[in-house]
């Protein structure tokens, strides 16, 4: 089992992600690809393997108003191959989680737009030459009053996907909308595999228990594809801000995510999956202290479950 | 003007490569000894002695527009006999070169390869040292330093067995000391070994090393600079900056 983190580096001043310059100073995806290579580095150095990787990796790429940006993947398959090979030899998993996607939308513009945007994270990936492992993870999208329409119009919208695309995508429970129940549904008629969401699950679980939706979204993944999940723990502390110069307290909502992870909480979900399930999977920690969350993490279960085969 | 935009200082070496990076607007780096930390929004020139009165200092600094890979022939085919021609470059693509609002010299003659920095701290440095970037507790000894006038270099790469970066180096009558401050915790036995091997080490090439506790920096510096003027004392205290000292100006991209 792999632990990841996501997108930003907390622990090594100065890496960036991405180019994450405007239009105006000429961002390049070969700029965000030399930052990915010291980021490929520095998970090495903290033997890291799984990692997922900015959504603006290629600037503007599929931005409808600046179709300068929109060959970028092809100008920079060079670069693109190399990285990726950098990855590979080091055993490092990729993964992109896309925000700004809904193909649910009403909206025949907004479908279409964040089609673009998953075909283009597809084509980085293949340009990098990783294995399918490799995934573009999204949520489903806007119910809009109702959920079943919104369903079907996503079964249609993922069954008239490239195949290649669609080999590469993962449907991830959210906390508000689409349980594991709906994603199973439309899995069954797509065969697109669930990313299962611990957080989202205990804000959402629409009545499933746990370990068996657990089961169910491992189940989704063909047999030669490493599932994976996402992790995180409740945000428990206290939230402050300024409201007009007075210091205000709030509570934390349920579906916060916290800076670090429940080590306890961590070591009872990989204790259960053990007892439940038969298929190793990676985990993504959506911890808002990225990597040093894993770090921690990773001393904290050497301390109380050493037992458990994490990396 | 993003104050945090990442910059890569490198180094300039001869005359033909400054004038391909002003008229053709790009610089190269070998791929087998790029630096941990490559990727920036802009490159900044290190000139060294071969530029006169320009060099051994930061004059220029460029945006960078793309990294390239190809092979040192592709990027000077008047060169097809090098020993490196088939060897894979990165090709870094920059835009017009741009003057400092002042020089950044290097106080002391010494080998500069790569430095990591951030456009906030290019536009502000008064010396070479000023650029890099450190833990908590290296950037307050740093500030300790210059507050009281301790010639300190920053970051300085000794030639052993292999090279090794130590954090301040002082240059004293007697000898030479080696100021390292810890932030890496010492995790296992396995490191404390390996950095006593590196103490060894370092004496055996005549470096008297002293290691601070970052603790002690951040909770009692007065404590911690005690320590170094002790160190230097018995080394017989700083000798003048111009000596030069591992000054190495010959390498060649």
């Amino acid at each position: 089992m792999r632990l990841g983190f996501p997108v930003k580096i907390l622990g090594h001043p100065g890496l960036r992600p991405y180019d994450s310059r405007r239009w105006h100073n000429s961002p390049h995806l070969t700029v965000s690809l030399a930052y990915l290579r010291d980021i490929i580095l520095y998970l090495e150095r903290k033997r890291i393997r799984f990692y997922r990787l900015a959504s603006e990796l290629a600037p503007y790429i599929a931005h409808p108003d600046f179709p300068a940006f929109h060959h970028q993947i092809e100008e920079c398959a060079h670069e693109l191959e190399e990285v990726g090979k950098m990855a590979r030899e080091r055993g490092i998993r990729f993964s992109f989680h896309p925000s700004y996607i809904n193909l649910t939308s009403l909206h025949q513009e907004v479908v279409e737009h964040s089609l673009q945007q998953i075909i283009a994270l597809t084509r980085i990936l293949e340009a990098m030459n990783l294995g399918l492992e490799a995934v573009v993870v999204i949520h489903a999208g806007g119910a809009y009053g109702d959920k079943a329409s919104a369903l079907s119009r996503l079964c249609r919208v993922l069954e008239n996907l490239p195949h290649e695309v669609r080999l590469r995508l993962s449907l991830e429970n959210d906390d508000l909308l689409f349980s594991v129940n709906d994603l199973l549904w439309v899995h069954a008629r797509t065969g697109v595999p669930i990313t299962f969401d611990h957080l989202h699950f205990l804000n959402h679980s629409d009545g499933m228990e746990e370990q068996e939706a657990l089961k169910l979204c491992l189940e989704t993944w063909p047999e030669s594809i490493i599932p994976k999940v996402h992790f995180s723990s409740p945000r428990t502390a206290m939230k402050l801000s300024d409201d007009g110069g007075k210091r205000r307290a709030y509570p934390p909502q349920p579906s916060e995510h916290a800076d670090f992870v429940n080590p306890f909480e961590f070591i009872s979900f990989c204790r259960m999956a053990l007892m439940t399930c038969r298929r190793d999977f990676d985990i993504m920690l959506e911890a808002k202290a990225r990597d040093l969350a894993l770090l921690e993490l990773r001393g904290n279960l050497r301390k109380f479950a050493p037992e458990l085969e994490v990396e | 003007m993003d104050e945090m935009a990442p910059v890569l200082v490198v180094v300039m070496n001869n005359l033909r490569d400054m004038e391909i990076a002003r008229r053709e607007g790009w610089y190269r780096i070998p791929v087998k000894r790029a630096p941990s930390r490559l990727g920036a929004e802009y490159l900044a020139f290190y000139q060294t002695k071969v530029f006169g009165p320009e060099g051994l200092a930061i004059n220029y600094y460029a945006p960078v527009k793309a990294y390239r890979l190809a092979r040192r022939e592709e990027l000077l085919p008047e060169e097809p006999d090098h020993p490196r021609a088939k060897e894979w470059y990165y090709k870094i693509e920059i835009g017009p070169l741009e003057k400092l609002p002042r020089p950044i010299p290097s106080r002391r003659l010494r080998r500069i390869t790569f430095i990591p920095t951030t456009l906030g701290r290019l536009l502000r440095a008064q010396e070479i040292n000023d650029l890099w970037i450190g833990g908590e507790a290296e950037e307050s000894l740093w500030e300790l330093f210059r507050e009281n006038g301790l010639p300190a270099e920053r970051r300085f790469l000794i030639q052993g067995e292999e090279e090794k970066e130590i954090d301040f180096a002082f240059f004293c009558r007697k000898g030479k000391l080696a100021v390292m401050c810890d932030e890496e915790p010492l995790l296992s036995g396995l490191v404390r070994e390996r950095a006593a091997a590196q103490d060894y080490e370092l004496a055996a090439l005549g470096w008297v090393p002293l290691h601070l506790d970052p603790e002690l920096v951040m909770k009692s510096p007065a404590e911690a600079l005690g320590k170094v003027l002790e160190a230097l004392e018995k080394l017989g205290g700083c000798t003048p900056e111009e000596e030069p000292w591992n000054y190495d100006d010959t390498g060649q991209f």
